[in-house]
């Protein structure tokens, strides 16, 4: 049998496994972790839509906010912005003192005026959409929450499938009577397996980063994609292809060597959290490393209020260079599925036991 | 005369954890069928399944025909194999069950296509082969994991029971394509539990239990080989009293119930070479005998005598 037959036989044992990797009952979730994130940003840009329609009709202008100053009494500044967007008040017994607050805004930004005790003691403004920190909470989102956690997990129900499930669907036999090497069948269903992650989380990335424009200030976005936004997607997008390529190896492997998806999980998901307190040797052994550094942009400055032990874990840690983290995880993952290619010669179907 | 290699068994041991799958088995199985006899759990399954190497023996080493069961890239083009694990892959229908199989060896698709049909054709699926494994019947089920494992027609064909479920008709066509390919200096190695049907179809019986080979060969020289337990005779005879007590002289001759028509009786020996030399001299001295009839040469006696007091112990 030449290399070409067997990379056909891969190619087509890929093919066939893609419906089920798709259309799996067992990992329809890896669709709502996925698409996940959208929750946020769309939830976040119909509050802006809605707010900015719904405040149009009572638009104040800059001059008119500028002209506003501390110091300066409710009723005058009642007189001079005219009806607020929102207003309120509250009373603090304690130092008997009476809080009132004033929102305007001005078709970009709200203005929120603080008195006390009728006096005007403090002025805020904020734009209603920032779409530079609306870029950091993505940026956030996608590190702590997709790579970590939903292609994490998304690679687990796709590649534990792959095996394990056929296990316990008692199909597994079909493919091992095959004439076909064990390693060609691993390389076809793993290739499968990383076809559908890659599709299922790429465009997953690609629309929730899209989500965090939709409802921005259209020169601002023309602005980015002019510059740096195409390139910031494509790292997006290869992060998480190199997060499915490096978490499918590892859960394939776990899916031919264990029983319990949980205990491997659980452990693999201790070793990428920790991985940044370990020696510089060690961090080369987690597929997180790798692809957190291809982030172009960094996440949000972990709060103090944060636990101790939490903001510990969610430290990165140094980026690797770009070139160097993904032969990095190219490396990783061909250690695992050497260890897994031993894994499934030694496979034996023993339904009774499952 | 080239020697057509058969599938040999040395002292194959094979455990699940603690549990014995089989033990020390040593077999050479020629060409022809053979049927695997035992009850559940004895160890047929295993044994076909250390052929196909969809398990490994702990001890000991398999080979068919010559080939490894560990390098199924070569042994799956020789060996095809409908395993009793009724489940199918979801969602796929009969031709592109038997179809997908054809395609991994390689085959272009049209002579894939036609092979697929040419099986499907062969166990009556034609009709059905549209359709989604999901919605047959346990019978046609069966049979597309038959059509399936001959599509690339082997030479070493291993069937899990493959007569269960099957209608009358199917199952008479099934047992002609079996002798057929017997015919043909193919190996068709099934088990079953049927056992007049077993006793029909196979040119060798392999009786395990406990994990254990209880005896091997032909039917009768299996029977032979039992000297200690005592063959049974039916005799029909006019003088049945009469013969009965010239039986019953024989040192050979442990047992003789007589029927109640007085017309038969049922004898029981340990030497059958014995046995006929008297029933001859018995016969010359003008005691009609009408026929003689061996009652214990079917499979299920042998069961009874082998397996059954093995099972129940």
């Amino acid at each position: 049998m030449t290399f070409a037959f067997r990379l056909r036989q891969a190619l087509l044992i890929a093919r066939l496994e893609l419906g089920r990797a798709f259309f799996s009952k067992r990992a329809f979730w890896v669709y709502g972790l996925a698409l996940f994130p959208l929750l946020i940003f769309v939830g976040h840009g119909l509050d802006a839509t809605w707010k900015r329609q719904r405040w149009a009709e009572q638009i104040t202008t800059r001059e008119k906010l500028d002209s506003v100053a501390e110091g300066q009494t409710l009723e005058e500044v009642r007189q001079r912005l005219g009806k607020p967007i929102r207003q309120g008040d509250w009373e603090d017994r304690e130092e008997n003192r009476k809080h009132n607050w004033l929102s305007y805004y001005d078709g970009r930004r709200r203005m929120d005026l603080d008195f006390t005790n009728g006096l005007l003691t403090h002025i805020r403004s904020e734009p209603l959409v920032n779409f530079e920190e609306d870029r950091t909470i993505f940026a956030t989102v996608f590190q702590y929450f997709y790579l970590r956690l939903a292609i994490f997990f998304g690679s687990l129900g796709i590649f534990m499938n792959l095996f394990r499930g056929e296990m316990l669907d008692k199909t597994l036999h079909y493919w091992l009577l095959a004439p076909a090497r064990r390693g060609t069948l691993l390389a076809g269903k793993y290739l499968a397996g990383v076809a559908a992650s890659v599709v299922i989380f790429g465009i997953g990335t690609a629309v929730c980063f899209y989500s965090v424009m939709w409802y921005q200030n259209g020169a601002e976005v023309q602005a980015y994609w002019a510059g740096p936004g195409l390139s910031h997607l494509a790292w997006y997008l290869a992060a998480s292809t190199l997060a499915c390529v490096g978490y499918g190896s590892v859960f394939v492997a776990a899916g031919l060597l264990v029983r319990n998806p949980i205990v491997p999980a659980v452990i693999l998901l201790l070793w990428e959290s920790i991985n940044s307190f370990l020696p510089a040797a060690l961090q080369k052994l987690s597929v997180l490393y790798y692809v957190q550094s291809l982030c172009p942009v960094p996440p949000s400055e972990i709060d103090n209020d944060t636990p101790a032990l939490l903001k510990m874990l969610l430290s990165p840690a140094e980026p690797a260079s770009a070139a160097s983290a993904v032969l990095g995880v190219l490396a990783v993952t061909a250690l695992v599925l050497w260890v897994a290619s031993r894994a499934i010669r030694r496979t034996e179907i023993n339904y009774g036991t499952e | 005369m080239m020697r057509i290699p058969e599938v040999i068994f040395d002292n194959v041991s094979k455990f699940y954890g603690e549990v014995l799958g089989v033990n020390k088995v040593s077999l050479h199985i020629p060409p022809g069928i053979t049927a695997l006899v035992g009850p559940n759990g004895s160890g047929k399954t295993t044994l076909m399944n250390l052929m196909a190497g969809l398990i490994f023996p702990n001890r000991g080493t398999v080979s068919v025909r010559g080939l490894s069961p560990r390098d199924p890239e070569k042994l799956m083009r020789v060996l095809g194999y409908a395993t009793q694990y009724d489940a199918a892959p979801r969602g796929v229908t009969g031709f592109d069950f038997v179809l997908t199989g054809l395609l991994l060896y390689g085959f272009p698709r049209p002579e894939a296509e036609r092979r697929a049909w040419k099986a499907i054709e062969r166990v009556r699926l034609t009709d059905a082969a549209g359709r989604k494994i999901a919605a047959y019947s346990k019978g046609m089920r069966q049979r597309i994991r038959l059509a399936q494992a001959i599509a690339h027609d082997p030479e070493v064909v291993v069937l899990d029971e493959p007569l269960n479920g099957l209608d009358p008709l199917v199952r008479a066509e099934t047992i002609a394509m079996f002798r057929e390919w017997a015919a043909q200096e193919k190996h068709v190695i099934l088990s079953s539990h049927v056992l007049q049907e077993v006793d029909v179809i196979s040119d060798q019986v392999i009786l395990i239990s406990n994990g254990m080979i209880v005896a091997e060969g032909e039917i009768r020289n299996v029977r032979d080989e039992i000297s200690e337990h005592p063959s049974q005779f039916l005799i029909r005879c006019r003088d049945a009293s009469r013969v009965a007590a010239l039986l019953f002289d024989e040192e050979h001759v442990t047992e003789v119930r007589l029927n109640d028509d007085r017309l038969g009786l049922l004898v029981l020996t340990r030497n059958r070479a014995a046995f006929a030399r008297t029933l001859g001299r018995i016969a010359v001295n003008d005691h009609e005998i009408e026929s003689v009839i061996p009652a214990d040469e079917n499979v299920d006696s042998l069961y009874e005598y082998l397996i059954g007091q093995g099972g129940r112990s």
